[in-house]
């Protein structure tokens, strides 16, 4: 029995040390960021003495750091928007769709899915370079919409196959364009599912650096991730004011986590967890 | 369902039932999109990247050299390095699976307050890497906070410069890599266990099993198939998905020590100028990827069948 | 013919007419004028001369407030990005009217792919006259870019240290023995002998201007090596790494040197953490504010090797301006950079930044400061060169930065810095022929 005990105790240390060191460098990016500078070189570790707003304050008003951020938004937003949309109209034709190629498309993207991006940065940036669209963020955008639609047909296709097939006939049966029935009928029943595909989605174009990066190299139009790597050799002797930066960018993302926490884990074990 | 159709065909004209008999044309409609967005970021510059791996120069003056690319690159020691480094990573894969493991056959076993304490655990792996790659790159500096606590307890001794010391900076990479992957791992093996039908584990339990060998001979044989799939995967991200780590906390320093493919090419690429090599090490990285993905393809093909 | 036809051809000959007038007329009423028009400007020197941009900030304003028809936009640029970024606005042909890069190679790469245009075509001879060091952005018989500034990079030792650990602090180390000598003393009391920072590279790239051009006796040599005519590992190019890793061994530098960038290692120094340094006359002179004019003295590196080029102090005008080959007023353009050279311009921008104008209108009578005063006589007597700026740019990026860090850092020996170089200058030739090409021509004329 007391051995027992000693487990589960034991048990329970260990997953408190493991949140502990999950969290701390959080904490240490919060932390730092409320301190001025002067309290950070003397003292980098403690609790701040004198919190401050003031950091996070200059990084949101330090031009051109809103442009990067309205940037984030405008790219994240459009990239995953239209991917969605095309993802949608290819997996409801894969499931419930007959042509040809049907089974080859769905298996391409799986293949897709895996592609490292860093293998078709170099002929997409000439592409971009001939089209003219470098420094503009219709380049990221498209790049970004490209790579987000594998995963995302695959997704849906296999929550696309979980409605019930009966309904689906019926409705093509009353006459029902197929269109109609997407919009009135699978959507609806699949809503949990496409807004957990948004969601890890915005969180992949919102967290993407190398992209961003070879695209998007002119100092107004580079997204925050983009923008942070600049600001940090800007600012290197004031390691508060980058973490502030640091943790203005990832304020976005852990709202949107707080606001749809179960729908995540719901999304990453698609496909991986059964 | 034959019964209904056919008389409606029978009653129409010849002509109606062959046009209704023709594959619809939607299909075709909805999945053009697809279709088109894929070919055009990912057909077209795979296509281009071979191509491109058998010229040297910059993109507006391209001299053909054939296989010399190839040659040079594999010769280049930063290659060599880059190629090491990505392997190195690999070993962090084993660490992370065992940690998620732990960590979700723990929350399994009717620990108060598991969801609250997977939602801290898995809080990491969201983050952008840049954002958390520059607070560890002043965590990890030799006189940061990293070093300072370990001076502080007296285990100074064991403070090496992590990630200024090109022995030990691949170490702290991965660390930081294992730090934000973990939680990943420890959702998805919370989210099989609870898929387990408990009346094996009951069984076991009522046999007189320990918790270790619940565990050991009962749990995780279950899951095999997702601990697989999860070892891919991140096999995959060590190999090929690991530029944002490397960028922040130290641009492949000191001297190339901790460079890898990825900076290699975004290096030669963007920095020199030198298309042809990129293009190259672009083709070798994606042959080694095809690899992992025909070994994932094959996991998937066999739990289709289970 | 028939009326249809001739009709058509009146009206496209009508049409014809217009556009072209119309084209003219815009050509001659904007593209010549002088005084208008938007321009864009990509601009670095902040980190050489703290202030820079507030200065430039407010002399665009000025200018604008003269020349109302004048849009010009300020667009700072960050170090590690400020040659790739601009590459790219090359490769598209698109960004920048007016841009910033370090001089000679950096600045003359992009001209010999057309992007840029030659200053000198733009502007008068008798202006050109003036400015100081456009010999370093020459090629072809033409000037390519304008100097703003004079950057000097001083030895800064403190004076107070060297008393605590035993040194005369008005004698700094001459020679490299001396050197030694003295992180010695400084290291027996506890104090850090040399403060720099280089998990960027940069240090060890000073290092090799600094220190790695005293055994040669004329830049050429340094140019036939980057050709391939002469051999980088001979010791006269590729020695100083072993002092540098002399200095690492005997433990001269911060302890955590390879963990700190550049601007980083540079706080240790006017914290009064470190009694040596090498910092540009910017940053210096913010340092003196800090440490007070007593405390810190300024000169030349230590001399180490024996070629003519061991007594050449270290003065570039580090980044330049240039109108780029697609900007669409260039005369708009030469105009604001000359009137940038106006004597009034010159002494603000003194007052602003302390760093020295690129230009013999400005008076040294201006200079008050001590320290400032002994800057300026050791910018401008005497020959100066920084042999950086003859690296070709992927040569200074991949075997310049990186051949240090290992050095610092403890992961390579001298010989695996040189092969370094050697690798990548092999490399660089194989891999951009025509810029190769270029170079050679340049070198040889």
């Amino acid at each position: 029995m007391r051995t027992r005990v000693a487990a589960a105790v034991s048990r329970q240390a260990f997953l408190l040390l493991v949140c502990v060191g999950s969290l701390y460098p959080i904490w240490f990016m919060v932390s730092t960021a409320l301190k001025h500078n002067q309290d950070y070189v003397l003292d980098p570790t403690g609790f701040p003495s004198h919190a401050t707003f003031h950091n996070v304050w200059v990084a949101l008003h330090d031009l051109p750091v809103p442009h990067w951020l309205l940037n984030s938004v405008i790219v994240t937003v459009s990239s995953v928007a239209i991917a969605t949309l095309i993802a949608m109209l290819g997996a409801y034709a894969i499931v419930f769709g007959e042509f040809v190629g049907r089974e080859l498309l769905l298996k391409v993207n799986v293949v897709l899915m895996v592609i490292p991006p860093v293998v078709l940065l170099v002929p997409m940036f000439v592409l971009m370079v001939d089209a003219g669209w470098i420094n503009s963020l219709r380049s990221v955008i498209v790049f970004y919409c490209g790579l987000l639609i594998p995963f995302s047909v695959f997704f849906l296709v296999n929550f696309f196959r979980t409605v019930p097939g009966e309904l689906v006939e019926a409705a093509v049966v009353d006459g029902a364009s197929p269109f109609r029935v997407l919009r009135l009928i699978v959507t609806p029943l699949s809503a949990a599912a496409i807004f957990t595909l948004m969601v890890v989605n915005a969180i992949y174009v919102w967290n993407e650096l190398l992209i961003a990066l070879v695209f998007l190299q002119d100092e107004n139009k580079r997204t925050l991730m983009a923008g942070l790597t600049l600001f940090q050799g800007r600012y290197n002797t004031n390691q508060p004011l980058i973490l502030a930066g640091a943790f203005v960018s990832i304020l976005p993302v852990i709202l949107l986590y707080l606001s749809g926490q179960r729908f995540f884990v719901r999304g990453l074990t698609a496909g991986i967890g059964k | 369902m034959g019964e209904r159709v056919e008389p409606a065909a029978r009653a129409l004209p010849a002509e109606g039932r062959r046009r209704r008999r023709r594959r619809p044309v939607w299909p075709y409609v909805f999945a053009l999109p697809t279709v088109a967005a894929i070919g055009l970021v990912f057909g077209y510059p795979l296509v281009m990247v071979v191509r491109d791996s058998f010229y040297a120069g910059s993109a507006n003056f391209l001299v053909y050299v054939g296989t010399a690319n190839y040659r040079n690159v594999v010769a280049d020691p930063v290659f060599v390095t880059s190629l090491k480094n990505n392997l190195k990573l690999l070993a962090t894969v084993p660490v992370m699976t065992v940690l998620a493991l732990a960590i979700a056959l723990f929350l399994n076993s009717r620990i108060r307050g598991w969801r609250a304490y997977r939602a801290i655990v898995f809080f990491p792996y969201i983050l952008p890497a840049t954002a958390i790659g520059l607070a560890f790159s002043y965590l990890l500096q030799r006189n940061g906070t990293l070093n300072t606590l370990l001076r502080d307890v007296g285990l100074g001794g064991i403070a090496p410069d992590w990630l200024g010391s090109a022995h030990v900076v691949m170490f702290s990479i991965g660390g930081v890599i294992v730090w934000q992957q973990l939680g990943f791992g420890v959702v998805v093996f919370t989210a099989a266990l609870l898929s387990l039908p408990p009346e094996v584990s009951e069984a076991a339990r009522i046999d007189g099993a320990r918790w270790w060998q619940l565990q050991r001979h009962v749990l995780i044989p279950q899951i095999r198939r997702t601990i697989e799939f999860f070892v891919v995967i991140e096999a995959i991200t060590v190999l090929s998905w690991v530029f944002n780590y490397v960028y922040v906390l130290t641009q492949a320093g000191p001297g190339f020590a901790s460079s890898v493919l990825e900076y290699y090419i975004w290096n030669n690429g963007f920095q020199n100028g030198s298309i042809g090599v990129a293009s190259t090490v672009a083709v070798i990285l994606l042959g080694m990827a095809s690899i992992l993905i025909a070994v994932f393809f094959r996991l998937r093909g066999r739990q289709v069948q289970a | 013919m028939s009326k249809l036809v001739v009709r058509s051809l009146l009206l496209v000959s009508a049409v014809a007419l217009v556009v072209t007038a119309a084209a003219f007329a815009r050509s001659t009423s904007k593209a010549d004028d002088p005084h208008s028009g938007d321009i864009t400007y990509w601009y670095w020197a902040e980190s050489d001369a703290p202030g820079a941009n507030a200065w430039m900030k407010a002399a665009i304003a000025r200018y604008q407030k003269l020349y109302p028809k004048v849009h010009i936009k300020l667009v700072p640029q960050a170090t590690d990005t400020l040659i790739g970024a601009f590459r790219t606005a090359a490769q598209t042909r698109s960004g920048p009217d007016i841009a910033t890069q370090w001089a000679t190679l950096p600045t003359l790469t992009p001209a010999w792919i057309g992007a840029s245009v030659a200053i000198s075509d733009y502007v008068p001879k008798s202006e050109l006259a003036h400015w100081i060091g456009t010999a370093e952005n020459q090629s072809f018989g033409k000037v390519w870019a304008m100097p703003i500034y004079l950057l000097g990079v001083p030895f800064v030792w403190n004076k107070a240290l060297f008393k605590q650990a035993g040194l005369n602090p008005n004698a700094p180390p001459a020679t490299w023995a001396q050197l030694l000598t003295a992180c010695a003393k400084l290291k027996a009391k506890g104090i850090t002998p040399i403060g720099m920072g280089n998990k960027d590279g940069y240090t060890g790239a000073w290092f090799f201007s600094l220190v790695g051009k005293q055994n040669l006796n004329s830049i050429d040599e340094l140019k036939q090596a980057m050709l391939g005519k002469q051999d980088f590992a001979q010791p006269k190019f590729s020695g100083f790494y072993t002092a540098f890793a002399d200095l690492k061994k005997r433990g001269c530098f911060n302890d955590d040197i390879a963990s700190l960038d550049l601007n980083q290692g540079w706080q240790l120094f006017p914290q009064g953490k470190a009694a040596m340094a090498w910092t540009t006359d910017g940053n210096a002179l913010a340092w003196e504010k800090t440490l007070g004019a007593a405390k810190i003295g300024v000169g030349h590196t230590p001399v180490w090797g024996h070629g003519k080029l061991a007594h050449t102090y270290d003065t570039t005008q580090s980044s330049d301006a240039f109108i780029t080959s697609w900007a669409k007023n260039k005369e708009a353009a030469a105009a604001f950079l000359v009137w940038l050279h106006t004597p009034a311009n010159l002494l603000s921008w003194y007052k602003a930044t302390g760093v020295f104008p690129a230009d013999t209108r400005f008076s040294p009578s201006n200079i008050k400061d001590p320290i400032a005063k002994q800057l300026f006589k050791l910018d401008t007597t005497g020959p100066a060169v920084w042999p950086e700026n003859f690296l070709p740019p992927q040569v200074d990026g991949n075997a310049d930065l990186p051949a240090g860090e290992m050095i610092t850092s403890g992961s390579g020996t001298p010989k695996q810095a040189v092969d370094l170089w050697l690798r990548v200058i092999k490399q660089w030739k194989q891999q951009h022929p025509d810029e190769y090409a270029k170079y050679a021509k340049w070198a040889s004329g």
